[in-house]
């Protein structure tokens, strides 16, 4: 069974628009389907508001769902009650990507990483000590920090702060998104790897968002790539890296600068810009910047089909 | 030679002190070179580039010389600097969103250095900034001039940024990070257009990015700093093939590469240090894998590696540079083949 199942998760906002407030619906995340294997990374990639990110947070019920099902080691997430969420935040963390916002000013590391337990009615006084102690020294901080406050720490130390609070009620799933995307690139691969040491230690599983696709390609083992609201490819990292089937993908893959001065490649430059959330094309979504699209592009919502075994893509041309 | 720094320092004042934030910078870019300036926060990158056209805060120590076009125009005053400000040299920020005035159409913004900087009629200068917002690649462009940014999209803004600073024909333009807050597939269209500036005209560029990707994508000439200082300059095959700064090694070995999957990345342990709080000798020390005596001593020079690359690391002293007697052509093995 997977971990974490989730089926046709619709998540819509309705905005006003103008001084008059005429309303608008927001398709953010609109029918996608997503599943999580223990032990397993999914990568989520895409540009700025493609919904990654409500994605994600919709999943956690920070934001309700639409529509759609979300299933947690087969128990269906939406409908739960507050008291039951309470119980399966346990086993659902979320780390967030500005480490300089995410954690309160005021209070030392140790009340931080504390508060989790608290909160849940973990152990005693001094189990719950002992536990925060622990933790520290595995995301690699010394337990002479515990009194410090976030503001003495630098961001990668913040962000390993951060993992540490997910962390502390021994999750099964922590959701990630743009974890690493503020910090610089030496410090990055340190959270990374600490992010992969954890994984292989807790046998964690991670639904990791980001716009960086060398960064996801690195630590996923699946990945979606999702424009304006769908997902349009998904498959296993290998697959969709060395062989896209979206035209989306293949755009975003030869866009990406690589630091190889030698590596010359054929690059595929999209014409315009991303499409308004609130006000989608018709038929498939990327029809207006695809070098492929043909007239039916524009009437046909393209299907999520299995091009090969086990690689799906949304697109009526490849 | 067209812009030619020579030992370019740089104080602020700091909580009542001056706090070094350049130390000793020197470089050169030629005309019609692309000259990258690489490394992470803090490491000056973009007070170099402010510097170099004194937007710099009241009360800030600027030493050396700024020699543009064998003109030193590092103590120029105002009202001089101001006939070089977007007419000479020009610039373009990170964020196209809080560098343009949201209260000017797009036009007007364009036409200002055309005002001040040319002689040239209201019509005349109509149809400049039409062509111009036509050459950055815009849509529309008649019907833009008289558009605000909000009504732009951020891929747009920063074309809009281009434009204003392509408006005089600059011979050096200066980019601090000029996609970092762009979308790839967006980033790629400005890389494109920036390339294709570069080929038409003969303008030298200075690339302020930390992205080694965009650096390998269009730049001539690669500069690395670390904590205010340049430890590395190299052509940019050369740096990436041959990194030998153990900084620039630790940083090209953290990107996680296409390809590599669940490796373990490198990392540079520590973090750098503190503006107004740096060691006497080499500011990686701390940091680096192959510290010596002597770099927690002395400041290293500049050592030639090979023509047009230079490392500013003990490592490559012929004089043997250590005197602990460490085997000195052991490190620099490992330096070089890790």
């Amino acid at each position: 069974m997977a971990l974490l199942e989730v089926t046709n998760l619709k998540q819509h906002f309705t905005i006003k628009k103008g001084f008059m407030g005429e309303k608008t619906i927001v398709k953010a995340v609109d029918g996608v389907s997503i599943v999580i294997e223990e032990g397993q990374t999914l990568g989520i990639v895409g540009e700025s508001g493609c919904g990654k990110s409500s994605l994600g947070r919709s999943i956690l019920r920070l934001a309700e769902p639409t529509e759609g099902s979300i299933k947690f080691k087969g128990e269906e997430v939406t409908g739960m009650t507050a008291k039951q969420m309470k119980e399966l935040r346990k086993e659902m963390q979320i780390v967030f990507q500005d480490p300089y916002a995410s954690l309160n000013p005021r209070n030392t590391v140790r009340t931080i990483l504390e508060a989790p337990l608290i909160i849940h009615n973990i152990g005693t006084r001094k189990e719950r000590r002992e536990k925060v102690e622990l933790l520290v020294e595995k995301i690699g901080l010394r337990r002479d920090q515990l009194n410090n406050f976030p503001h003495e720490f630098s961001g990668g130390q913040r962000q390993r702060i951060g993992i540490a609070r997910a962390l502390m009620l021994e999750p099964r799933l922590i959701i990630a998104d743009e974890p690493v995307s503020a910090l610089d690139v030496s410090v990055q691969s340190q959270v990374l790897n600490l992010m992969l040491e954890l994984q292989q230690e807790m046998n964690l599983s991670y639904m990791f968002i980001s716009h960086d696709l060398s960064v996801v390609q690195h630590i996923s083992d699946k990945v979606a790539v999702m424009y304006l609201g769908k997902v349009v490819e998904i498959s296993d990292v290998e697959k969709v890296y060395s062989d896209p089937k979206h035209p989306y993908t293949r755009a975003l893959l030869s866009a990406l600068p690589v630091p190889d001065p030698l590596q010359k490649k054929e690059r595929i430059i999209l014409q315009g810009d991303l499409p308004s959330p609130s006000n989608p094309p018709s038929g498939c979504p990327f029809h207006t910047r695809c070098p492929m699209a043909t007239k039916e592009c524009a009437e046909i919502v393209p299907p999520l089909e299995e091009k090969t075994p086990g690689h799906f893509a949304a697109c009526i041309h490849t | 030679m067209l812009l030619n720094v020579k030992d370019l320092s740089l104080s602020l004042k700091k909580n009542g002190k001056y706090a070094t934030i350049l130390d000793h910078v020197s470089f050169q870019v030629e005309k019609g070179e692309t000259v990258g300036i690489v490394g992470e926060s803090g490491c000056g990158k973009s007070m170099t580039a402010l510097s170099l056209m004194r937007l710099l805060p009241e009360k800030a120590r600027l030493n050396g010389e700024i020699n543009l076009l064998d003109e030193n125009i590092a103590n120029y005053s105002k009202r001089k600097l101001e006939k070089i400000r977007g007419n000479q040299v020009s610039m373009i920020f990170q964020d196209p969103l809080t560098s343009l005035n949201p209260l000017q159409t797009v036009g007007t913004q364009i036409e200002e250095s055309l005002i001040l900087h040319r002689n040239m009629t209201k019509e005349e200068r109509r149809t400049r900034v039409v062509k111009l917002l036509k050459d950055v690649g815009l849509p529309r462009a008649e019907e833009l001039v008289n558009e605000y940014p909000h009504q732009l999209s951020g891929g747009m803004r920063q074309r809009v940024m281009i434009a204003i600073a392509m408006a005089c024909e600059p011979q050096l333009l200066i980019c601090d990070e000029p996609t970092t807050a762009l979308d790839v597939t967006i980033q790629a269209q400005i890389l494109e257009l920036m390339g294709e500036i570069k080929r038409q005209t003969q303008m030298g560029i200075i690339m302020i990015t930390h992205d080694m990707g965009v650096v390998a994508e269009v730049c001539d000439r690669v500069i690395v700093m670390y904590a205010g200082k340049i430890v590395e300059e190299g052509p940019v095959l050369e740096l990436f093939q041959n990194p030998t700064h153990p900084y620039t090694i630790g940083l090209l070995d953290s990107i996680p590469k296409l390809g590599q999957r669940k490796q373990k990345l490198g990392s540079i342990p520590g973090t750098v240090p503190a503006p107004g709080n740096m060691p006497a000798g080499c500011r990686f020390a701390e940091r680096c894998r192959h510290t010596m005596a002597i770099c927690r001593t002395t400041v290293p020079p500049m050592f030639d590696i090979k023509t047009g690359h230079q490392s500013a690391c003990w490592l490559f002293d012929e004089k043997g540079g250590d005197q602990d007697g460490v085997v000195r052509s052991d490190e620099l093995e490992t330096a070089l083949h890790h």
